[in-house]
């Protein structure tokens, strides 16, 4: 089968979420089937990967030392899907695979062109980005066509799915739920921290996050005992106002805020606190949440998060109910017993979220077209 | 001719209630879940105690109940009817009455002490309540050993149940009478044909679906052996399996077939008069009727388990009258994660439907109890 992906990041450029999704999902896939990814040329050299690359000239962007650099974003992004569908080699294309709104006009563009079947998966929708605070009407126009228009849907979680059926009004017989998986080795092989009654927030400090409630549960948290500290590692556009929010109550000596943490060095921050907390208001997924299982650290998440709805052995709260979060937090802090079946279970279970059987599962949505 | 005992367990816990943060900063001492555990106890009077003890002496089948101290307490407190009708069973003499501990607890593995007060206690109860003296015992989720079996013995009873479990069925047929190296009388589930009706009998997937009362009566007077020990959860009734199902009709036309197929149902008490010992049977090893292990896993299977039970032995002091319904061993049970196809099993008959969150309740209620470092087990 001959599959043509059209992304967006793929590391060394970029590795955000959606690269590494892309990179470890094709990876698998590229085995079986001969897969091209579609890429913006941003002047990057990729390795040899075990698929295609095929790198698509932008025209609208500024060259600044060898390095393309966007302007805008929304331009951009067009104007890439324009030069996709221009430089499109149709021959022998069973199945386009595209990923987000950012590449659905150039996947509808195609089916049109050439009759290829579309397969859209929706990592996020705008809903998700701006925690239902002032969407995007052109982005969510696209992602509403992508929906309308694919012949097959993968999303992330059914929180996303439902999402997908209720705002875009889906046909819930084509979408199917594919979670994401984790590479366990590189947390496994980090050696063990002692763990400090320390509470770690990773992420960025965007409202979608909901980096404010988990300011409150440590407010809520130190009224009740002020031997623990707070970690809130990542950057973005809330941070000034977390960390005036701790000046003024009074705990700002308790908390940490690092900034932006590489991905090593988040590692460490995982197996050194004793609990991680995920509040986000909208989430579809949640890697962070695998991530800090398989590091052992125990999980307080919103029921807004993705990948919570597959998990046994976490903690769950409404994102704004920072009163039983705080609790959650105190009762794994002061008893090692629910600490360390926390962890241990979270362990196993993270474990089985593997990149093989995403592979696997969105391989049998091609063998259904 | 074939005998069947069949035996029902009556239990409810006194359960935790839920907490809050607020609960927390304020040392809440109401602990326990008043309006669920009255609301539970209700439904399944409406659905099981009541009703299926009817059809039980209404259609003449014989059977053993064990009741728990924490049951009667709440019969008698959200529905006296169900405990009339009981007495009325028992008074019809179809009906023994067992013994166990009065909290339904796991005193019997770790203290002889607590264990024979507990006990003494819940024969008290039913003396008083019934009056009636048990002569036959059946621990907690029938957890037994050889040592539980002698404590038993010495108490004065002449007989008790343990499981039929995989291994000692494949040493020994359990359809027969068998003696505890102490001597006391010593009856084996048959899990097989107990599971048939208490897990099988609405499981459409089952291959053996829908089990007839005629088809139940052939299993059984074609099994093996001299008694047929039918050991399960008297929920089954109404409840777990509901009247649609059609389990009343199945209990109404058994005492029918049974008769057809020469099957009598007796009591525990009454099978010693009609057959011998068949052996002698040392089970050092504890077992228990609870999950597939059918050891103590279902108490002591994770850590969180076994810090609360340490921590609520070690509350004795602080405790007073309410240290023994903290010992009630559902507390402790709720916290079982199990296998990991347990998991929505367990979240079934769990009231906060979470182990995790059973184990932070229980933990904030010792806490506002006996003082927040009692017996706890910190983080360094």
């Amino acid at each position: 089968m001959k599959i043509s992906v059209i992304g967006w990041e793929l590391p060394p450029a970029f590795s955000g979420g959606l690269g590494i999704h892309t990179i470890n999902l094709f990876s698998i896939i590229g085995h079986m089937h001969d897969v091209t990814i579609y890429v913006p040329d941003l002047g990057y050299e990729f390795p040899p990967y075990p698929f295609h690359v095929r790198k698509v000239r932008l025209s609208r962007s500024r060259f600044v030392s060898g390095y393309a650099v966007i302007e805008d974003f929304y331009d951009s992004v067009m104007d890439y899907n324009d030069r996709v569908v221009e430089q499109f080699d149709p021959n022998g294309v069973d199945i386009v695979h595209c990923h987000d709104w950012i590449t659905f006009p150039a996947g509808i563009r195609l089916k049109e062109k050439y009759g290829i079947p579309l397969v859209v998966t929706f990592h996020s929708t705008e809903y998700d980005r701006c925690a239902f605070f002032n969407p995007q009407e052109r982005i969510m126009s696209i992602e509403r066509e992508g929906a309308e228009r694919a012949d097959r849907i993968i999303c992330v979680s059914n929180l996303t799915r439902r999402m997908i059926v209720d705002n875009y009004h889906a046909d819930d017989r084509k979408i199917r739920t594919v979670y994401n998986g984790v590479d366990p080795y590189p947390y496994i092989s980090y050696p063990e921290q002692i763990r400090d009654r320390d509470v770690l927030y990773f992420g960025r400090v965007t409202s979608q996050k909901g980096p404010k409630f988990f300011m409150e549960v440590a407010k809520k948290v130190l009224e009740l005992d002020s031997k623990v500290k707070f970690t809130v590692a990542g950057t973005g556009e809330l941070l000034p106002e977390m960390k005036r929010y701790a000046l003024e109550n009074g705990f700002l000596n308790h908390m940490d805020f690092p900034g932006f943490v590489s991905f090593r060095r988040a590692i460490a921050y995982y197996k050194r606190a004793s609990v991680f907390i995920i509040p986000a208001v909208s989430e579809p997924f949640g890697m962070t949440v695998l991530e800090a299982m398989i590091s052992g650290t125990p999980v307080i998440l919103s029921k807004t998060t993705g990948v919570g709805e597959a998990l046994n052995h976490v903690l769950s709260a409404d994102f704004w109910d920072s009163d039983r979060m705080a609790l959650y937090t105190i009762s794994i802090l002061n008893h090692r017993g629910l600490m360390k079946t926390l962890s241990d279970y979270g362990k196993m279970e993270a474990m089985r979220f593997t990149w093989r059987r995403s592979a696997m599962s969105t391989m049998e949505v091609y063998d259904s077209l | 001719m074939k005998d069947v005992v069949f035996y029902f367990e009556l239990h409810q816990p006194f359960r935790i209630r839920p907490v809050n943060l607020a609960d927390l900063k304020n040392g809440n001492k109401d602990v326990f879940w008043e309006e669920k555990n009255e609301e539970i106890f209700r439904r399944i009077a409406a659905n099981n105690y009541i009703p299926a003890t009817q059809h039980l002496m209404d259609y003449g089948i014989r059977s053993s109940f064990s009741l728990s101290g924490t049951f009667l307490e709440q019969a008698s407190r959200y529905c006296p009817k169900v405990i009339d009708v009981i007495d009325d069973y028992v008074k019809s003499g179809q009906c023994e009455l067992l013994s166990e501990t009065y909290y339904h607890s796991l005193a019997s593995i770790w203290s002889d002490e607590e264990f024979t007060r507990q006990v003494r206690m819940q024969t008290d109860a039913i003396k008083m309540i019934f009056n009636y003296d048990p002569v036959s015992f059946r621990n907690t989720e029938l957890i037994y050993n050889d040592h539980i079996a002698e404590v038993a013995k010495s108490m004065g009873f002449r007989n008790i149940l343990a499981e039929g479990t995989d291994y000692i069925a494949s040493q020994h047929d359990v359809n027969y009478r068998y003696a505890a190296p102490s001597g006391i009388n010593l009856y084996l589930r048959n899990y097989p044909l107990s599971d048939d009706i208490s897990f099988r009998f609405s499981n459409r997937e089952w291959k053996d679906y829908p089990l007839t009362a005629d088809k139940f009566a052939g299993w059984v007077s074609q099994s093996s052996g001299e008694v047929v020990n039918l050991f399960m959860d008297y929920e089954t009734f109404g409840e777990h399996q509901r009247p649609e199902t059609g389990i009343f009709e199945f209990l109404r036309y058994l005492p029918v077939y049974f008769e057809q197929s020469d099957v009598h149902t007796i009591l525990v008490r009454e099978v010693e008069k009609r057959h011998r010992v068949r052996d002698f049977l040392s089970i050092r090893k504890t077992t228990s009727w609870a999950d597939k292990n059918r050891d103590l896993s279902a108490w002591m299977g994770n850590l969180m388990q076994v810090n609360t039970f340490e921590r609520i032995k070690e509350c004795r002091d602080k405790l007073g009258d309410l240290w023994g319904y903290l010992q009630t061993s559902d507390i402790i049970y709720y916290m079982s994660i199990g296998n990991e196809e347990d998991f929505t099993v367990h979240e079934y008959f769990n009231p906060y439907r979470s182990p995790y969150l059973a184990f932070i309740y229980t933990n904030a209620a010792l806490d506002n109890l006996c003082g927040k470092d009692y017996g706890k087990n910190i983080m360094p």
